[in-house]
Order: structure tokens, then sequence, then C-alpha cells
């Protein structure tokens, strides 16, 4: 998938678990798992917004583009 | 207005209707598989009772190659019967558990699909067959009957696409 997500990440930096993530914006931890392993096919805009003002932080610092495996970004 | 799924609902009607044609369609399958093997050996076997001692049957038994062509045409219908019966009973095994929309049963639809064909190109065999051996069986090809294979092929799409559908709306977070 092109998508990536980098939950995990974010998660570590913000030193916050999975399950208080998933107490916190109301969505269980097995969609947040699947979201998390990037198993997930689609994401809706509340969850992301609510998963956003949990970790105080972008959508784009969550969801990644990647060509090939290759991170694209607006510099390049 | 019939529910969908539960007692009463027209699936388990459906599902009692297919049950009792299963053991009809397995039974008369059964029977025609021992007549299919049994055909060929009638008239030795006829023959040789009758050349024993004390033997009171005619051993000239005719069964030509017409009744042959009668029974294979019975032996593929119970067959086909047979198995679009279990695959339909598969499919509405999975409704009644509240999955109908899995990749499963767009394949069960195919199948059903290609047995139905099967079925119908089987009597242009047997028609060819017939006109041989001089048979008088009616292998007629029916025009509806090649429309609603279409229109299960069809279904079987639908349901590819449902359980597609269903899967990302599973993983939809």
């Amino acid at each position: 998938m092109s998508i990536s997500v980098k939950l995990d990440r974010v998660l570590l930096d913000r030193g916050m678990s999975l399950t208080e993530l998933s107490e916190r914006v109301g969505v269980t931890i097995a969609n947040l798992s699947i979201l998390k392993t990037g198993k997930a096919k689609a994401i809706r805009f509340s969850t992301l917004e609510a998963i956003c003002k949990e970790l105080n932080c972008q959508p784009g610092d969550i969801l990644f583009f990647e060509d090939d495996g290759r991170p694209i970004r607006h510099d390049d | 207005m019939i529910r969908a799924i539960g007692k009463g609902s027209l699936a388990s009607i459906l599902a009692v209707g297919l049950h009792v044609v299963r053991v009809i369609a397995w039974i008369g399958f059964a029977g025609l598989s021992a007549a299919l093997v049994a055909i060929p050996l009638i008239p030795p076997f006829a023959e040789w009772i009758a050349h024993l001692d004390g033997a009171s049957i005619d051993g000239d038994i005719d069964i030509d190659a017409g009744d042959f062509v009668e029974v294979l045409r019975h032996f593929i219908s119970f067959g086909v019967t047979l198995y679009v019966v279990e695959r339909l009973l598969e499919l509405l095994k999975t409704l009644r558990f509240g999955t109908p929309f899995v990749k499963e049963n767009a394949v069960r639809f195919r199948r059903v699909g290609v047995a139905l064909l099967f079925g119908e190109v089987s009597k242009i065999v047997i028609g060819i067959l017939a006109m041989i051996t001089g048979a008088d069986v009616d292998a007629g090809l029916d025009f509806i009957v090649f429309v609603s294979i279409a229109a299960v092929f069809v279904l079987a799409e639908v349901f590819h696409e449902g359980a597609r559908m269903k899967e990302e709306q599973d993983l939809t977070v």
C-alpha cells in the first residue's frame, strides 16, 4: 500500500500506549491495531480528527504517501 | 413482509425445501450411478442366468444404446441438481450466520453458473448421442435457461463486489 501509517512512532514520541489512545478517542483497540499495522483500507475524518486532537499532531504526522517504498515530500 | 433470516423467513423455508430436494437428488443420483454401471452388465448376466440348470427366465434381454443415453441424461441432471443444491445450502448457511457477503459466496455462485452451463451444454452432447443411437431422448435447449445462467453469473459478480465493499467497510477505522 502506498499510504503508510506511522502511528506507532507518534505514540512513542508522546509516550502513550495504544490502549490509552483507544480510551481517549473512543475507538476500539482492535480498530486502532488495524490502523497501526497498516491493514486499514480507509480512515474516517472523525477518527483522524480525534487521533490528531489527542496526540496533538497533524494528519501528515501519522499518514505518509510512499511511491514504491520511497517517501514523497513537498520539497522533492 | 417475509423476513430475510430467522424462523419463518424465506431463507429458512428455502433451506427446508432444498434439504428435501437434496435427499431426493442423492437417492436419484445413487440409483442412476448404479444403473449406469449395471446396464452394460444386464444382458450377459441374464444370458448366464438363463443357461443355468432350472432357470426359467428369458436370457434375451435387449438393452440398446438409447437406454444408456436416457440414463446418462438423467444421471447428469441429478448430478447437476445435487451439486447446485449443495452450493445453495452453503449460501443459505452463510446468510443465516449473517455473513453473506464473503468472497466464498461469489465463488459458490460462479460454480452454480458453471454447473448449470455444464448441464445445458451436456444436453447438446446427449442430443448428438441420441441422434447417433436413434434414441428417443428429449434434449431440447431452452433459451430462458441460458438467460438464468447469465443471471447467476451476474449475481456472482455482485457478490464479489459486495464482499470487497464489506471488507473495505470492516477495515475502515
